[in-house]
């Protein structure tokens, strides 16, 4: 465009040359044009002006210092012994009046002027302004060695120039600007792109201040997290402040971050040491001024940066904002992920030294079950080299040909759903292994990924499992055929004390049956021990079975209390029974059901004295489940703490060991009630309190059902 | 009064039990183990048996099916004698074909009943 205008500028043909000249001014304008930075534009102008066919020897460009009002020279022809940066001050040289006034000033014999400053080509000189949006910005000086040597035409060819110049100068300026803020642009690219690379968080931290640090031209700086658990942000990297900051902790408002913080504002302090809000733990730090911003993800805080000027020459402006505005957002995601990351590493951390030291063997299976990786556990129990099985399918490697089918079994149903189990497997040498398996699935983003498989040696609690078995198997049988051994002398003693009573009686010696009796007693009650012992060995070795047979139940009611009697009036009790009208039968263990309730009347009577027992039969009849016979023996005795009756129903518990003395039995009673109740389906419970009495209640099923007799 | 056959290998227990059933007023007469107690079955004529379960080689159940697959002895009232309700002992007796049931240490009352029993049905 301006070489275009500069050939419009053709002028009628007043000269020789002419031509040649405008040919000469087309070549400046177009270099001007060209220039790339206002370096090329000062040069292009002096250059251009130089031609031979324009013949302006002495001549240079100055730029005006706003602050100091010197013309600083930027480039010049024919002055050799200046340098470039020449600066002339104010009050120095003609070139002035032409910044003042903004006009061209001409100076047909410089030699006249005070203010001349001396050169080569003292003749006449030409000072053209440089102007921008109505601002001088500098100025143009040509000059000659003879005086008068400029006439108008030269002013044109000069104004058109320094017109040229100062648009070309305006529009480098901008380019220079624009250039500034795609500088920046990529620095924060950079920042971006190589924090979010950078995933540890200290490094990470670092660079985040590194980069402020340049992008901003400061002193330094430093960066804070926020801790949200505690409220609080701690220092991670400083840099340059005077002191090493990091590990300081800031409450919330406290110090420049802990005011950002919040504010969630950027903050900029002029004179540091004179703001009020300053933290006690920066009282030693050698910082001027100090500008700081929140670190934020949309609304949430994740820490805090600042940055510091320690020359007070500096302060932080407008600009800085603005980049400070524009790096903050991109450092707070830097943060986050790394701070994410840190977490997630210190997760999987947890989980590897995890799998690493335990002593569960865990290995992880592709889905067509070869081992992608195994720990030292899993080396361990089955004898097995890593980087032998790495790639193997796992079952053939640790499973018999007996076993292969199970085991492959399993494999396949964990590609599906957690499987839990136990078996026999096999370890490279050939020796079997007892363990318990769990296989999972793992399942990522909704599809199944791996088998994650994990094996735990059994053998010592499957070996302990089946020696405590066999113990115990021994001490049942042990019981069971020493009672039997016992039974024998004693159905003896008993038998023969009898038959002894009965003699006596028949021989009149009456003053013998008191003694007979009592050993006749004593018998009985050793006979019930043992009895009751060969019971519980049978329930805990799973032997005792139940005869179920259908009986009457008003019969057998009549029969136990017959036998009860006795024993309930011994102590002055009055024995009561209330039963439903229709009892009608039941298809049980009849034996079973009345040594329940022997035993139950016998209890009362023995901790009851003068009271009343009563005996309760009822059949009841719930709408879901079957009908059951309720049998209820209440006494007006002296009862029990709630501590007494929780262990009532153990073997071996009656309340206390002194009670036995005082009231007799076995303290066994009870235990084996309640396993006949289980065994029949059916319950026995307690309600009792100290001085209360006791009523104990077995409900069984009218109708049995035949099940096992080994209870836990 | 009726003619009693006691098969027991336990001496007290025979001892015992035959002197009381026979202050009772039984003729008491003694097997001392399983095939005895069958021969003097088949030889005597006995009103009622009463057979202890566990008595050496041939044992009260044995004895018990051995008789009642005699035409001779098929009618005559057996009560078994256990020890202690060992599992199913009261339905292995009424199986072998025993009448009757009781448990030792005896309660002579008790087996005077059983036995007044089967010896009313007899007669």
């Amino acid at each position: 465009m301006s070489a275009k205008r500069s050939t419009q500028m053709t002028r009628p043909q007043r000269q020789r040359g002419l031509a040649r000249r405008q040919a000469a001014l087309l070549r400046l304008s177009t270099e001007i044009a060209s220039a790339h930075d206002e370096a090329e534009v000062y040069q292009s102008v002096v250059n251009g002006l130089h031609d031979e066919a324009l013949g302006y020897n002495f001549l240079g460009i100055f730029l005006l210092d706003e602050e100091t009002g010197d013309r600083v020279l930027q480039a010049s022809i024919g002055w050799p012994d200046i340098q470039d940066d020449w600066r002339v001050h104010p009050g120095e040289g003609l070139s002035e009046r032409a910044i003042k006034d903004g006009k061209l000033h001409y100076t047909p014999d410089v030699r006249r002027e005070s203010q001349y400053l001396p050169s080569l080509a003292s003749g006449s000189e030409v000072d053209v302004p440089l102007r921008i949006d109505d601002r001088t910005i500098g100025v143009l000086v040509v000059e000659s060695s003879e005086p008068n040597a400029f006439g108008a035409d030269d002013f044109e060819i000069l104004t058109a120039a320094a017109n040229q110049a100062s648009i070309a100068i305006g529009r480098a300026r901008l380019l220079a600007e624009e250039r500034q803020r795609a500088d920046e642009h990529k620095a924060l690219l950079d920042t971006i792109s190589d924090l979010s690379s950078e995933l540890e968080l200290s490094r990470v931290l670092q660079a985040v201040l590194e980069r402020a640090v340049t992008l901003l031209n400061v002193t330094g700086g430093e960066v804070a997290i926020f801790e949200e658990e505690k409220g609080e942000l701690q220092v991670v990297a400083s840099q340059n402040i005077g002191k090493d900051s990091t590990g300081t902790r800031l409450k919330l408002g406290e110090g420049a971050m802990g005011a950002v913080a919040v504010t969630h504002e950027p903050l900029i302090i002029p004179s540091y040491h004179e703001w009020l809000g300053r933290s006690t733990k920066y009282a030693d730090v050698t910082v001027h001024s100090v500008m700081a911003a929140p670190l934020l993800i949309g609304r949430r805080l994740v820490g805090a940066i600042a940055t510091v000027h320690s020359d007070p020459e500096r302060v932080f402006g407008p600009e800085d904002l603005r980049l400070l505005n524009l790096f903050a957002p991109q450092a707070a995601i830097a943060v986050e992920n790394a701070r994410l990351y840190t977490e997630a590493q210190r997760q999987k951390q947890y989980f590897e030294d995890l799998v690493l030291n335990s002593p569960v063997a865990i290995v992880t299976l592709d889905l067509q079950h070869r081992i992608v990786s195994c720990n030292p556990g899993f080396e361990q129990l089955f004898g097995y080299e890593r980087e032998d099985v790495i790639g193997e399918e796992l079952d053939p490697l640790i499973t018999t040909e007996a076993t292969r089918k199970e085991a492959v079994a399993y494999t396949v149903e964990a590609r599906d759903r957690p499987v839990r189990g136990m078996g026999r497997r096999r370890r490279k040498d050939g020796t079997p292994v007892d363990v318990e398996i769990l296989a999972v699935p793992v399942i990522v983003d909704g599809e199944r990924v791996s088998i994650l498989a994990l094996y735990h040696d059994i053998t010592e609690l499957l070996e302990a499992r089946r020696e405590a078995e066999a113990a115990n198997s021994a001490k049942s049988h042990f019981l069971a055929s020493m009672s039997h051994e016992l039974r024998t002398p004693l159905n003896a003693i008993i038998g023969y004390s009898e038959m002894l009573q009965e003699e006596v009686q028949d021989l009149g010696h009456l003053e013998l049956t008191d003694d007979l009796e009592k050993i006749r007693t004593a018998g009985r009650h050793l006979l019930s021990l043992i009895n009751d012992i060969l019971d519980l060995s049978k329930i805990e070795a799973g032997k005792m079975e139940l005869h179920l047979e259908s009986f009457d139940v008003r019969a057998m009611i009549e029969d136990v209390t017959t036998t009860a009697r006795p024993l309930v009036e011994k102590n002055r009790n009055q024995l009561q029974v209330r039963t439903d009208p229709e009892l009608g039968s039941m298809y049980s263990d009849l034996t079973k059901v009345r040594q329940m309730l022997l035993n139950l009347l016998s209890n009362a009577s023995k901790f009851t004295e003068g009271g009343t027992i009563e005996l309760t039969v009822e059949r009841t009849s719930e709408s879901n489940g079957p009908t059951m016979m309720s049998f209820s023996v209440s006494d007006t005795g002296i009862g029990m703490t709630p501590e007494q009756m929780d262990k009532l129903f153990e073997a071996f518990s009656q309340a206390e060991a002194s009670t036995t003395s005082k009231y007799g039995g076995t303290g066994l009673g009870l235990a084996i009630t309640r396993h006949f109740c289980e065994m029949m389906g059916g319950d026995v419970h307690v309600e009792s309190g100290p001085g209360q009495g006791s009523t104990f209640t077995i409900e069984l099923p009218v109708t049995a059902a035949k099940r096992t007799g080994a209870t836990s | 009064m009726a003619k009693i056959l006691l098969v027991e290998d336990n001496e007290m227990n025979r001892d015992m039990l035959s002197r009381r059933l026979t202050r009772k007023g039984h003729e008491v007469t003694i097997a001392v183990d399983g095939q005895q107690g069958i021969d003097m079955a088949r030889d005597g004529a006995y009103d009622l048996i009463l057979m202890d379960m566990s008595l050496p080689e041939v044992d009260g159940w044995e004895a018990t099916r051995q008789l009642r697959a005699d035409a001779k002895t098929e009618n005559v009232p057996i009560i078994a004698l256990t020890a202690h309700a060992m599992a199913g002992d009261r339905e292995k007796a009424l199986e072998a074909g025993c009448d009757d049931y009781d448990t030792k240490p005896i309660e002579l009352d008790r087996l005077l009943a059983k036995m007044a029993a089967l010896l009313e049905d007899e007669s």
